[in-house]
C-alpha cells in the first residue's frame, strides 16, 4: 500500500477508541491493504473502497466508543473513561427528561410554543442581519471597493453624484486605485421578442466590472474601445433578463437587440451571483459621451466606484483623492467651488443605512426571547415545586445533588432544543413574511442569502442552548438550595420564602422587558404617524402615474417628442374616467432627479451660498393634477409656448433662499450653461420631493414646451379608483406608438407608500414584536401573580374569617401586585429611554421620552397586572375559610 | 474446576449474527489469522466486502464473550507470518457454533418439509 494510503487509513482508525487501536490497529491496516489490493485486482474503483472504509470506521468506531457497559450483564464492567460515564448519564437523563416532558403534554407544549416564538423570530431577524450585515459583500476582496462622491461640506452634502468631467478626471488622475469607473442608470426600451419593456441600463465606463471583480458568465465585459462614439453599440445582459427574455440561450451572444430603437450587439451575460445594489438595472451599456462635445462639469449624475490597489490603505486613497479635488478646484474654480471628493467604503455605503434599523429589531426580538425565557422559567419553577418529593426520594436513594440539578438542567436543554426545532418552523414562516416587507426605498445587497443558512442554523442551536441556560438555571439552582430531608418529612409541601422572592423578581423583570419593548414599538408607530402626517405638498389620493420615455432613435427632434407627448396627453384626457392629465419630467418621491447650477440675476454665488436648483419640466395642468398649491403669481398656460418668453415657477424654498424678503415674481434666473434669462411668473408650494422625512430644496418648474425632456411621468387624476385605469391608459399610449412601454405604473399613494417602505417595515415588525411581548408578558404576569396570590389563600382565609371586608382584602392584593408592576415599569421606562436615544435617528419628530407613548404603555401594563391580580384574588376570597385554613 | 456448561449457557448466544457464525465456522478447522478468515467468508458469499472495522469489532466482542481466543500455537514455519495473530475456537465457541448449526438445520428441514427446497439429486 502506498504510504499515503497507509497514512490516511491510520487517521481513519482514530474513529476507534484507543484500546481497539492498540489491540487491532495494525491488523486492521493490514486487512485494509489486502482488501484494497484485491479490489484493485478485480477492477473495482479505489474510491468505492475508500468510501466503504470511511463508512466502516465511522459506524463501527463511533459505535464502539459509545458502547459503554455492554457486558455489565455478565457482571464484568469494562473499564471506561470518566467522560464516557458522563455521556452515558447525559443520554440517560435525556431519555428520562423526554418521559417527564411527555407526561405533562399541555405544559410541555406551552413551553415549546413560547420558546418557538421567541427563538423563531430571533432566527428570522438574525438571518436578515446575517444576510445583510454579517456577510461580506458578494464581490472578491470587497474591502478594497470604494464609492466616491462629490463632497460639499459647506452645504452638508457628502454624497452628491459627480459630474462627468470630474469623474473622468478622477479616473485619469488617481494613483491609488487599481480600477475606477462611473455609472449612471439610463432608461431604455427593449423591443422585439415579446412586449416592449422599459428597463434600466447601467451606463458605465469600461473598468466598471474590474472594480467589482466580476467575470462574465458568457462572452466578455467592456473594453475601452466600446465607449468610442460612433462605433456600433454593445450591451451586456444581466442574468435575470437573459433567462426571462432570452430563454437562457447561450447563442444570444453576438446577436443584435434593439434598445430604444438602436441596434446593440450582445457581447456577454453576467453571472447570477453579480448583485449590484440597484436592482432595477437589468442591462449594462458603455457610457458614451457625444462626439465632439466636452463632458459637462456642471451637471451631476454619475456614481463613481473604485477598487483600491493592493497594499494601499483607505487613508492613502483619501489623501490621493483630496489632492485631485484640490487640483480640480484650482483648475476650475467656478464649476468646482466648494467641492472635494468623498471616499466611502462600499460596505459602509450599503450596510450603513440598514444597520441601525436591523440592530433595533434584533434587540427588540431578543427582548421577546427574554420574556419567553422568563415565562418558561416560571413554568419550570412550578414543575420543580410539584416534583420536590420525587427529587427528595431520588436523593434519598443516593443521587448526588449535582446529579439531581443536572437532571433538571438536562430537562431544560431538551426543552430548549425542542423549542429551537419548533422555532425553525416559525423562522421559516417568518422569513417568508419578512421578505415581503423588504424595503424598496433602500438598496439592499445580499437578500438572496436571507434564508436558513448554516450560520443561521448554528445561531438557532446556540440560542436554544442559551435560552435553556436562562430558564433552566433558576429552577436547578432553586432545587440545589433546598433541604431535601425536610421535603421528605413534610410530604412535599414547603415554605414559600425563596420561591416568593424568585417569582416577584420574575414579574418585575417581565414587566420591565415588556414595557421597554412596547415603548420602542410605540415610538416607532408615533414616528411613522407623524411621517405620514407630514404635509407632503401634493395629492396622493386618486392619482395614477406612469413613465414614458421616447427613444431618441425614433424621436430625434424635440418637436417630435413634444408632438408625441401632446397626442398621448390628449388621448388620455379623452378617457371618460380621467378628470385632469398632466406630466412632469421628475415625479416627487420617485427617486430621479436633476439638479442644475442656476444664475440669479443680481446675486453672485459664493462658496457658502452656491445657487442651485432642481429643474422639472411640467405641462400646464401638472400642478393642478398633483394639487400643488400656487402661493403667488400664475400657473403656466397655453400662452407659454416655445416661441413666447421663457418663464419659470419656483418653489417657496427657492423664493425665500434666493430673494429673501421680496417677492420673486418678475425676477430672472438663468440655467447653468444657458444664455437666456427666464422670468419667474409664479411661486408654488413646497413639495417633499426627496422623501417625507427629508428637507425641501430649491425647485424650479419650467414649461415642458420650453424645456423638453425625452421622458415624462404622466399623472392622471381619476374618477374612482386610479389603479383601474392602468389598462385603458396603456391602450391609449399603444395607439400612439405600439413600441412605447409604460413603466412604473403606480398610484401616487403607492409611490408615497414605497418611499416609506423601510420605515413601514421597521414599524410593522416592531409592532408585531411589541404585541407578541405583550401577550407573552401578560400570560407570564398572570401566571406568576395568580400563583403568588394562591400562595396567600390561607392568609386570605384567615383575614376573611376574622371579618376583613372583601374590598380591603382586594386592596391588599392589588397594592402588592401593582407595586411590583410599578417597579418593573420604572426599570423598563428608564431602559427604553436610554435605548431609544441610541436609535434616535430612526425616530421622526418624536422624542425618545415621548410622554404619550410612555403613559399609554404604563397604563396598558398596569391594567394587565391588575387583571392578573383581581382574578386569582376573587378566587381566593370565594374559597371557604375552613378549606383555606386546612390548605 | 470449571462449572459444567448447561444448554442455557449456549442458548444465550443464539441466534448468532451471520458474521459471527461464519467466523466461528471458519475456525472449526483450526487456528486462523484475521485476513484468511475474512477471505474465506467473502468467498463463501453473501457478505460483500467485509471491512476491517466491522470484522475486528465483531472479533473483539467474540473474544469478550469467550467464543474465541488468541492462539499461541503457530502453524508450520513456512506458512507462518510473525506479525499475524492467530485465533481459535474455545470449547464454548465450539458448542455455540454447533448449536447454531443445529438451529439452522432445523430451520432448513422445516423449509424442506414445506417444499420450499427441492432436493438436488
Amino acid at each position: 500500500m502506498p504510504p499515503i494510503d497507509r497514512l490516511v487509513y491510520a487517521v481513519l482508525l482514530f474513529a476507534f477508541p484507543a484500546r481497539i487501536r492498540r489491540e487491532f490497529g495494525r491488523d486492521m491496516a493490514d486487512m485494509f491493504e489486502q482488501q484494497l489490493h484485491m479490489a484493485r485486482a478485480a477492477g473495482t474503483r479505489t474510491a468505492d473502497i475508500w468510501i466503504q472504509a470511511i463508512a466502516d470506521a465511522l459506524r463501527h468506531g463511533l459505535a464502539e466508543r459509545f458502547t459503554v457497559v455492554k457486558h455489565a450483564a455478565h457482571g464484568t464492567l469494562r473499564a471506561t473513561g470518566r467522560w464516557r460515564w458522563w455521556v452515558h448519564a447525559f443520554l440517560k437523563d435525556v431519555r428520562y427528561s423526554l418521559r417527564i416532558l411527555a407526561r405533562r403534554p399541555a405544559i410541555t407544549l406551552l413551553a415549546i410554543l413560547t420558546l418557538a416564538l421567541g427563538i423563531g423570530f430571533n432566527t428570522a431577524i438574525f438571518s436578515a442581519v446575517n444576510a445583510v450585515l454579517l456577510r461580506p459583500l458578494p464581490y472578491p476582496d470587497p474591502d478594497r471597493i470604494m464609492a466616491l462622491w462629490e463632497k460639499r461640506p459647506a452645504e452638508g452634502v457628502f454624497d452628491n453624484p459627480a459630474s462627468p468631467a470630474d469623474a473622468l478626471d478622477w479616473i485619469r488622475m488617481n494613483e491609488t486605485f487599481e480600477a475606477m469607473a462611473a455609472m449612471t442608470p439610463a432608461p431604455l426600451d427593449l423591443t422585439g421578442s415579446g412586449d416592449p419593456i422599459r428597463v434600466f441600463a447601467g451606463a458605465v465606463t469600461p473598468q466598471f466590472f474590474e472594480v467589482f471583480g466580476t467575470q462574465p458568465l458568457l462572452g466578455r465585459t467592456f473594453r475601452p474601445d466600446d465607449a468610442v462614439p460612433g462605433r456600433h453599440r454593445v450591451v451586456l445582459l444581466d442574468h435575470g433578463i437573459w433567462r426571462e427574455r432570452f430563454g437562457a440561450n447561450a447563442a444570444v451572444v453576438g446577436q443584435m437587440v434593439s434598445l430604444s430603437g438602436v441596434p446593440h450587439e450582445v457581447i456577454g451575460v453576467l453571472p447570477e451571483t453579480f448583485d449590484f445594489p440597484a436592482t432595477t438595472v437589468r442591462l449594462w451599456v458603455p457610457l458614451v459621451f457625444a462626439a465632439g462635445t466636452e463632458p459637462s462639469r456642471t451637471s451631476h449624475y454619475l456614481s463613481v466606484y473604485g477598487r483600491i490597489r493592493r497594499g494601499i490603505t483607505v487613508e492613502q486613497a483619501r489623501a490621493d483623492m483630496d489632492r485631485i479635488g484640490t487640483q480640480l478646484l484650482q483648475q476650475y474654480p467656478d464649476a468646482n467651488r466648494g467641492h472635494s471628493v468623498q471616499v466611502t467604503s462600499m460596505a459602509a455605503e450599503l450596510k450603513g443605512p440598514i444597520r441601525s434599523p436591523l440592530l433595533l429589531l434584533l434587540s427588540a426580538v431578543a427582548f421577546v426571547l427574554l420574556i419567553a425565557c422568563v415565562n418558561v422559567a416560571n413554568l419550570m419553577l412550578s414543575q420543580a415545586a410539584a416534583r420536590r418529593r420525587e427529587m427528595a426520594v431520588r436523593a434519598a436513594v443516593g443521587a448526588g445533588r449535582m446529579r439531581l440539578a443536572g437532571q433538571m438542567f438536562t430537562e431544560s436543554i431538551v426543552l430548549g432544543v425542542l423549542g429551537g426545532a419548533a422555532g425553525l418552523c416559525v423562522a421559516w414562516w417568518a422569513i417568508a413574511a419578512v421578505r415581503q416587507l423588504a424595503p424598496v426605498d433602500t438598496p439592499v445587497v445580499g437578500m438572496a442569502h436571507f434564508a436558513l443558512e448554516p450560520r443561521v442554523l448554528a445561531f438557532t442551536f446556540f440560542l436554544s442552548l442559551v435560552a435553556a441556560v436562562l430558564f433552566g438555571l433558576l429552577p436547578a439552582w432553586h432545587l440545589s438550595r433546598q433541604n431535601l430531608n425536610d421535603t421528605l418529612k413534610d410530604g412535599g409541601r414547603s415554605p414559600a420564602g425563596v420561591k416568593r422572592k424568585l417569582r416577584v423578581a420574575l414579574v418585575v423583570s417581565e414587566i420591565a422587558l415588556a414595557s421597554l419593548l412596547l415603548i420602542a414599538a410605540g415610538l416607532t408607530i408615533r414616528s411613522f404617524q407623524s411621517l405620514l402626517g407630514t404635509e407632503s405638498g401634493f395629492r396622493t389620493e386618486g392619482v395614477l402615474t406612469f413613465d414614458i420615455a421616447l427613444p431618441p432613435a425614433r424621436y430625434r427632434t424635440s418637436d417630435a417628442q413634444l408632438a408625441a407627448f401632446a397626442s398621448i396627453e390628449s388621448r388620455l384626457r379623452a378617457l371618460p374616467a380621467v378628470r385632469v392629465v398632466g406630466s412632469t419630467s421628475h415625479l416627487p418621491l420617485a427617486d430621479n432627479d436633476a439638479r442644475r447650477g442656476v444664475a440669479i440675476e443680481g446675486r453672485e454665488p459664493t462658496p457658502d451660498t452656491p445657487t442651485r436648483a432642481h429643474v422639472r419640466a411640467i405641462t400646464n395642468e401638472y400642478l393642478n393634477v398633483m394639487g400643488i398649491t400656487l402661493k403667488e403669481g400664475r400657473a403656466f398656460g397655453p400662452a407659454d409656448n416655445p416661441t413666447a418668453p421663457d418663464v419659470v415657477i419656483v418653489n417657496e424654498t427657492m423664493g425665500k433662499r434666493y430673494w429673501p424678503g421680496v417677492s420673486p415674481i418678475g425676477k430672472r434666473v438663468r440655467l447653468g450653461g444657458d444664455t437666456e434669462w427666464r422670468e419667474v411668473v409664479g411661486v408654488a408650494g413646497d413639495v417633499r420631493f426627496w422623501g417625507l422625512d427629508r428637507p425641501v430644496n430649491p425647485e424650479m418648474y419650467l414649461p415642458q414646451v420650453q424645456f423638453p425632456f425625452p421622458f415624462q411621468t404622466f399623472a392622471l387624476r381619476t374618477e374612482g379608483p386610479p389603479s383601474s385605469l392602468a389598462a385603458a391608459a396603456r391602450e391609449q399610449v399603444r395607439a400612439v406608438d405600439p413600441n412605447l412601454p409604460l413603466a412604473n405604473i403606480r398610484t401616487m399613494r403607492e409611490v408615497a407608500a414605497d418611499s416609506v417602505s423601510s420605515r413601514r417595515a421597521g414599524m410593522l415588525l416592531l409592532s408585531v414584536f411589541g404585541v407578541l411581548a405583550l401577550v407573552l408578558a401578560a400570560a407570564g404576569i398572570y401566571g406568576v401573580m395568580s400563583h403568588l396570590v394562591a400562595l396567600r389563600t390561607s392568609e386570605i382565609g384567615i383575614r376573611m374569617t376574622l371579618g376583613a371586608e372583601p374590598a380591603s382584602v382586594m386592596r391588599l392584593v392589588l397594592r402588592e401586585g401593582l407595586w411590583q408592576a410599578a417597579l418593573g415599569l420604572v426599570l423598563g421606562i428608564a431602559g427604553a429611554v436610554l435605548t431609544m436615544r441610541t436609535f434616535r435617528t430612526l425616530l421622526y419628530e418624536v422624542h425618545p421620552a415621548d410622554p404619550l407613548t410612555i403613559v399609554a404603555v404604563a397604563a396598558l401594563l398596569l391594567a394587565t397586572a391588575a387583571a392578573a391580580c383581581i382574578v386569582p384574588a376573587r378566587r381566593a376570597m370565594s374559597v371557604d375559610p375552613v378549606q383555606a385554613l386546612r390548605g | 474446576m470449571p462449572r459444567a456448561r448447561t444448554s442455557h449457557d449456549v442458548d444465550r448466544y443464539l441466534p448468532l449474527k451471520p458474521l459471527v457464525f461464519q467466523v466461528l465456522l471458519g475456525l472449526v478447522g483450526g487456528e486462523r489469522h484475521g485476513w484468511s478468515l475474512v477471505r474465506e467468508v467473502q468467498q463463501r458469499g453473501g457478505f460483500g466486502r467485509i471491512m476491517p472495522g466491522n470484522f475486528y469489532r465483531t472479533l473483539r466482542s467474540m473474544l469478550d464473550d469467550g467464543l474465541v481466543e488468541e492462539s499461541d500455537t503457530r502453524p508450520s514455519a513456512e506458512d507462518d507470518d510473525e506479525r499475524r495473530r492467530y485465533f481459535r475456537l474455545t470449547p464454548l465457541g465450539s458448542a455455540v457454533v454447533a448449536a447454531e448449526a443445529q438451529r439452522l438445520e432445523a430451520a432448513v428441514l422445516e423449509a424442506r418439509a414445506k417444499k420450499l427446497l427441492t432436493r438436488r439429486s
